[in-house]
């Protein structure tokens, strides 16, 4: 009510001039910041939507050409390793036709048939590294402890595998990506670290399924790895976070408390049927 | 008298773009804002021939009762459904209670105001934060709240003082309401006639390309 007394004419009139330029000049004011702030709100999403499209042209490109690179090495596995043995079988084969004398004909064919088995061998080899078929047969767990044995086997480390909660099989194709992921850390473990050990365990807490790899030789942290992926190297790297994001995953690269060793950790939400998490 | 009569040609201006445009404007809660146009012409043509006060304090009723509604429905966040409903309850009390054919109601409309102010900042607000909408001044609505906003600002002070002005002054003070009116239904007009905004093209979500 104190608003509605009056002192004079004059006094009213001012206020209600003042009052009103006041008023008019708050609201637009206010509309004219509403506006300004989102289109500075939109600029800033949009570019953020741009980093993240140069982001998964980085990945998409770096998938490429790891692709590529494999390729190129299937190829030359098969012509310099597969191509000349075969090469030599033949010629073993084609002695024989020429030589009549029984002894050099059993021994040829004895050579043959070894080099032949040699390229069996090979040509397995290969495959079981393109696709390995314990994966496949017995699923993620005993294809893990398999090639952690023939790392150990090779003399080049040692190397444990040590799966806690994997009573339930996970789909096939997410088995394999996780199987490829753990298969790039470890060559980069064995390429780059000059480790002595390396250890994977897995674990179930809640909907999450973790997986974890130790070892005691030169590692990389997170920021390294934000680093990495951000620049055109680390390939590996590059795949290794394509592949977890199909499956909607994080990694975490740090180094213990203790200071002593290195460790990833690889986080991924998993459904009540033993399925990954699929997200909108 | 100039002002006066171009403030009520504006007023026809908003009912027959809607008419027009009726196709852009359905599904877009503007029926409300519609009806309030033809309340607004009916009340002037009213209260020129009858020339009651009890008409405007009517009137202001009524104005309240749609912005109320149409504050209500535009609102998409739950927890601020309960203000239109808690003022319009404190409202409906106060202009009651001073409904009379004696004079005009300058207590009301000030409330009025004061209450439509704070609607039309929280729903500039949750447009803002609305992130279907891409540029904010692309949704009709927006207008809409502009054009309430700036005609509740620029008359306020006119409301609470006017009662306190000589009977000879208070038509030379009367024009600030024309001008705002004016202002207020091209406003309207230019919702009505804005284009549909197309919610798919507009997303922010959409925006996103999925590589």
């Amino acid at each position: 009510m104190i608003l509605l007394e009056v002192t004079n004419t004059g006094n009213v009139s001012t206020v209600l001039f003042f009052g009103t330029i006041g008023m008019l000049a708050l609201t637009i004011g206010l509309i004219v910041f509403i506006i300004f702030h989102q289109r500075k709100v939109i600029r800033y999403q949009l570019k953020l939507q741009r980093m993240e499209q140069d982001q998964q042209k980085l990945l998409l490109n770096a998938s490429i050409r790891l692709q590529e690179e494999e390729r190129q090495r299937i190829a030359a596995d098969l012509h310099d390793d597969a191509g000349p043995l075969l090469a030599t079988a033949r010629l073993y084969l084609n002695e024989n036709l020429v030589n009549l004398d029984k002894t050099t004909q059993l021994q040829s064919i004895y050579n043959a048939k070894q080099i032949i088995d040699d390229t069996i061998q090979l040509i397995r080899n290969i495959s079981h590294s393109l696709m390995p078929p314990t994966l496949k047969n017995f699923g993620l767990e005993s294809a893990v402890n398999d090639l952690f044995q023939k790392i150990s086997g090779s003399g080049s480390m040692n190397a444990s595998s040590r799966f806690h909660d994997y009573r339930e099989r996970l789909q096939a194709e997410n088995e394999l990506i996780i199987f490829r992921v753990i298969q790039e850390l470890v060559n980069n473990i064995l390429k780059h670290s000059n480790a002595s050990f390396v250890h994977l365990t897995q674990n179930t807490s809640g909907s999450k399924f973790f997986i974890r790899l130790h070892h005691d030789g030169r590692g990389i942290t997170q920021t390294d790895f934000n680093k990495l992926n951000k620049s055109n190297v680390g390939l590996g790297l590059k795949n290794i976070q394509s592949r977890l994001k199909v499956l909607h995953g994080k990694i975490f690269f740090e180094k213990d408390m203790s200071q002593t060793y290195y460790k990833v950790t690889i986080e991924l939400v998993k459904e009540e049927e033993g399925k990954l998490a699929e997200q909108d | 008298m100039l002002i006066a009569l171009l403030a009520f040609f504006t007023e026809i201006l908003p009912i027959v773009f809607y008419l027009i445009f009726l196709k852009r404007n359905r599904g877009e809660g503007l029926w409300v804002i519609f009806l309030y146009c033809i309340l607004s012409v009916l009340t002037e043509i009213l209260a020129g021939i009858l020339r009651l006060p009890i008409i405007v304090d009517f009137y202001n009723i009524v104005q309240f009762t749609l912005f109320s509604l149409f504050f209500y429905f535009s609102l998409k966040d739950k927890r601020f459904k309960y203000i239109p409903i808690i003022g319009a309850v404190i409202f409906y009390v106060i202009a009651i209670r001073n409904f009379s054919n004696t004079g005009f109601d300058s207590f009301s409309l000030s409330l009025a105001s004061i209450f439509f102010i704070p609607y039309c900042i929280l729903l500039l607000y949750e447009q803002m934060r609305d992130s279907n909408i891409m540029i904010v001044y692309t949704d009709k609505k927006f207008w809409i709240i502009v054009a309430f906003f700036l005609y509740f600002s620029g008359t306020l002070f006119l409301y609470i003082y006017i009662n306190t002005l000589p009977k000879d002054q208070q038509s030379n003070y009367w024009s600030i309401n024309n001008f705002f009116e004016i202002l207020k239904n091209i406003l309207f007009c230019i919702a009505f006639i804005m284009k549909k905004r197309d919610k798919s093209e507009y997303s922010i979500d959409n925006l996103n390309p999925d590589i």
